[in-house]
């Protein structure tokens, strides 16, 4: 365990270094951004679910003074706006602005002009051909023989890739011998789960602001989790030398996955900030933004099998995943899929098939927890069904099998792998159970009355990054400088992006704390991609750990010169000095124990470097994990179903997680709730609906799109949460990853407790209270039934 | 395009624009106050939320030519000078943020809540901020702020009208 009683940053809830920016309004988003010149662009989407675009007059628009571009005029290089993984698991399928809409709301023209009113009529005044195509919604439909295509071929690794039956990508992963497997077990349960096509909804929509820089180049906006695969993909798709190209890291509205790539309003931002040769400015309406992701749904079929001893022997899961229109990841995703499967679980057998097919709907993406939520829904229902049938506490079987400090975790995938060397999970576990008070679960058959109550829980589990002793299918590093001025005071700078959840407050206290410095002496530098080293993304759960890490790493090299420096005007080795913060003067403090005349301040070291010249104390890092650490959670939930109206609300919960030394407290409770509020939303509301006829999104708006309200959250007091504090050997101060895993297993949580509290195993997500209405109903009539037609032995 | 007076933050703003267009449009585009945020243009996620005589609207739901009689505040009149009002402050100490997007509209329902019921319930503040949507905090810190926020005006007005003028 972890302790942080002589840290005077790490660990210590200090108000977020962003936060008066933020209740003030004064924080700059890119949709706030304004440039001298800027013009505004308005983008031409398809209404067809799947056309040919036939031909494009501009001419009416054009005499508006507007600038127009159409696919002719666009580069026609084929790309995957997502560059995480290597070339050869990156299927690339899209284009700037396409002559071949494969789904409602594709861009096939962009306009700027000087007004957003101007652009917008010039917009309307755009006539587009379009021939018509034959569509499919369906993913099954879209893999018959005479569905139509939506992609003849792709580009893989720079060959062309013919695609048959629309199947985007396919995924085996075997471990052990699975028919053996199902051959030992006593107990072999076998179910069909689906879970729902959810939106991200974080709050600032997609927006991009490109500037052509007066002396060539450009500078751009973007909202974006990763400001250097952006400029790398802009650079290969424009042909652009990347040290012409510089992109801004911004405050970010939100993501959850949603801009894990280079977003599609980038580049055409880009096309038409070049063609204009003014800075641009696109701003995705809501409903647009809602056609340009959502989470990858899949259909899983699962088996498991078990021994009366209460082990797991054997997973078989096979999976349907539908695309949409683009496959952005969709074989990470398989991967990722099948490796939690394997890193939930000690299964001695598995057999995983996956499949991802292409369908006329928005492309699915990153969503947080990735392919995780989805899996982890299926195995933690189906674990706790075995428990049953087997008769043991499924808490019980979860310790028996889960897969901890000594194992493999490979979540990532099967080529990211490393040895557990932390885990909280008994601990999580004990804790969660005391404080929702397990024991007095009753079974489903002593529940009755319109209103029943009922207790379940679930486990998660999720990667921190994506690194290993061997680098897998994945980039993975990041990279910090940081800088000591000639006050004391230090520049912490990174290209390590913040999607809100104070990932850099974290890095600031890992600075203040090395250092010795007071953290309100750390500032954390507004960055671009010319002048900060690589950082792949934060995505993954990476940020702390990985993020961190190089930081940490940047950070104790700069500590290294400053006690060499030090040892030059303390005279005394530099092994010798200890570094504290000294609140009388704001600034660190460089002494020797026991020598009280030994003693000098941060910055009159840095001071004094620069009047004898010996350099600015600073140090710049790359840095790459060499494991991939799990971060658990253990999330126990009450609810409340309303047989009469299918209802289900949530009376009480307790989070747990082990996310290693906790750096930034109040921060990763907050990630804790939010996690469990929005993977709440996914159980119970979250999903966008296409019509079949039309290929439209039926609920492309907030009001029809239904998330977890404020009041559908249980009272305050009655969300409890809670962390198991470990210590991982690999992280910076201990730390681990902690977003995804507190959105992992909140379905599954949720589902069970519904189980428990009506005797019905919900397998399809959301469980909005129609479908919820359904099964009662069909319970009550098979109940009836069974009540009407004796049994033989009576 | 119609000139048009706003009062914003207790300033004129002149503005030449149509009467129909919505306020927080304007507010953004026209007169520059980038606090007040556009999540959805469709009166539902309440980023856009300001004060119109007090009461707190979705700025995006109002046409601009309807309002030119009101006392408009944003999120930029609220915090003098470098003081924060209670309800950022709470936002602040509690943590009531994560991206920060949607928080301006929230302080400004809050702020709203305040005015009316200065020691609202939970069930209260749930039902005050029912027409702003956060996407990060699943809103227990949001409540944390709101509730820190009516504690100190509370303070405030209690030491106010106990302790001695001097």
């Amino acid at each position: 365990m972890t302790d942080n009683t002589d840290k005077h940053a790490v660990g210590e809830d200090t108000p977020r270094k962003d936060a008066v920016g933020k209740v003030t309004g004064k924080t700059t988003y890119t949709s706030d951004l304004d440039l001298p010149g800027m013009w505004y662009a308005e983008v031409v989407r398809s209404p067809h679910a799947h056309a040919k675009v036939q031909n494009v007059d501009t001419s009416e628009a054009e005499e508006m003074g507007a600038v127009c571009l159409t696919n002719d005029d666009v580069p026609d290089l084929r790309y995957n706006e997502r560059t995480i993984s290597l070339p050869e698991a990156t299927f690339k399928d899209q284009t700037v602005l396409t002559d071949h809409p494969r789904q409602v709301g594709e861009a096939v023209a962009a306009v700027a002009a000087s007004s957003k009113e101007l652009a917008k009529a010039a917009k309307e005044a755009i006539e587009v051909e379009y021939e018509v195509l034959e569509h499919v919604v369906d993913p099954k439909e879209a893999m018959e023989d005479d569905a139509p295509s939506l992609h003849d071929t792709v580009v893989l690794d720079g060959e062309e890739l013919d695609i048959e039956n629309n199947i985007a990508t396919e995924r085996e992963i075997d471990v052990g011998d699975a028919d053996a497997g199902f051959d030992e077990a006593d107990v072999v349960l076998e179910d069909t789960f689906k879970t729902g096509r959810a939106y991200h909804a974080q709050l600032e929509t997609k927006s991009s602001v490109c500037r052509p820089d007066p002396n060539g180049g450009i500078t751009v906006w973007p909202t974006t989790q990763t400001i250097h695969n952006t400029r790398q993909l802009i650079g290969e798709i424009f042909d652009l030398k990347l040290s012409d190209i510089n992109v801004k890291k911004m405050p970010l509205g939100g993501s959850f996955g949603s801009s894990i790539q280079m977003n599609s309003v980038v580049p055409i931002s880009v096309a038409l900030a070049l063609e204009a040769n003014r800075p641009v400015k696109v701003v995705s309406s809501r409903d647009v933004d809602m056609y340009d992701h959502c989470r990858y749904p899949t259909e899983i079929r699962l088996k498991i099998g078990a021994t009366e001893d209460g082990t797991l022997v054997a997973a078989e899961m096979e999976t349907l995943t539908d695309v949409g229109s683009h496959n952005i990841q969709a074989y990470p995703f398989l991967g990722v899929m099948g490796g939690f499967v394997a890193s939930l679980y000690n299964f001695d057998h598995i057999r995983f098939n996956g499949r991802a097919v292409y369908t006329n709907k928005a492309p699915a993406c990153a969503m947080q927890g990735f392919a995780n939520p989805q899996t982890t829904f299926a195995v933690e229902c189906m674990v706790d069904e075995v428990a049953e049938e087997i008769g043991i506490d499924p808490l019980e079987l979860i310790r028996q099998n889960y897969v901890g400090k000594g194992d493999t975790f490979w979540g990532q995938g099967p080529s990211i792998k490393s040895i557990i060397k932390s885990d909280g999970v008994k601990e999580l576990l004990d804790e969660g159970a005391e404080r929702i008070d397990w024991d007095s679960r009753q079974p489903p058959s002593e529940k009755e009355g319109r209103f029943r109550s009922g207790i379940g829980m679930a486990r998660g589990v999720h990667t921190s990054g994506t690194g290993g002793p061997v680098p897998g299918e994945a980039v993975d590093y990041s990279g910090a400088l940081v800088k000591i001025n000639e006050d004391g005071s230090v520049d912490l700078v990174t290209a390590l992006q913040d999607h809100g959840g104070g990932t850099l407050d974290a890095g600031a206290k890992m600075v203040a704390e090395e250092l010795g410095v007071p953290l309100e002496n750390v500032s954390v530098s507004p960055t671009d991609t010319k002048n900060t080293v690589y950082d792949v993304c934060t995505h993954a759960t990476r940020g702390v750990y990985a993020g961190g890490a190089a930081i940490h790493k940047a950070t104790k090299q700069a500590k290294e010169q400053l006690l060499e420096f030090g040892s030059r005007l303390l005279e005394v080795p530099p092994d010798a000095i200890l570094i504290e913060p000294d609140p009388e003067n704001g600034d660190g403090r460089l002494y020797v124990e026991g020598m009280p005349d030994k003693q000098i301040s941060i910055g009159e070291v840095a001071k004094t470097a620069e009047h004898k010249n010996w350099g600015t104390v600073a140090a710049v890092v790359s840095n790459r994990q060499t494991s991939c650490p799990p971060a658990y959670s253990a999330q126990f939930v009450e609810v409340e179903v309303d047989m009469k109206t299918g209802e289900i609300s949530l009376s009480n919960v307790v989070l747990g997680n082990d996310s290693g030394t906790i750096i930034n407290p109040t921060p990763a409770k907050g990630q804790q709730v939010g996690g469990f509020h929005r993977g709440a939303g996914y159980a119970l509301y979250e999903t966008t609906t296409y019509d079949d006829g039309s290929g439209q999104m039926i609920n492309a708006n907030l009001a029809d799109y239904k998330m977890l309200p404020a009041s559908g959250m249980p009272k305050n007091e009655n969300v409890e949460s809670f962390f198991i504090e470990t210590n991982e050997p690999s992280g910076p101060f201990g730390a681990k990853g902690i977003a995804e895993p507190c959105i992992n297993p909140t379905a599954a949580a949720i589902a069970n407790a519904v189980y428990n509290a009506t005797g019905i195993r919900f397998t399809e997500i959301p469980m909005s209270p129609d479908k919820v209405l359904n099964r009662i109903r069909e319970k009550e009539l098979d109940g009836v039934d069974k009540q009407a037609v004796p049994a033989n032995d009576d | 395009m119609t000139e048009l007076t706003l009062h914003i933050n207790g300033e004129e703003h002149e503005v030449d624009v149509d009467p129909a267009k919505p306020l927080s449009a304007v507010i953004r585009d026209d007169i520059g106050l980038k606090g007040t945020k556009q999540g959805c243009s469709t009166g539902v996620c309440g980023a856009c939320t300001v004060h119109i005589d007090g009461e707190a609207q979705k700025s995006c739901m109002q046409m601009v030519g309807g309002v030119i009689d009101d006392e408009i505040q944003t999120i930029e009149g609220l915090a003098e000078g470098e003081d924060l009002h209670p309800v950022q402050e709470g936002f602040v100490e509690e943590f009531g943020l994560q991206c920060g997007f949607c928080t301006p509209g929230f302080i400004m329902s809050a702020t709203s809540l305040l005015e009316e019921n200065s020691d609202p319930s939970e069930e209260e503040i749930k039902q005050a901020i029912h027409g702003n949507t956060c996407r990060c905090t699943g809103y227990t810190k949001i409540i944390d702020s709101i509730e820190y926020a009516a504690d100190a005006l509370n303070e405030n007005e209690s030491s106010e009208t106990t302790s001695p003028s001097d």
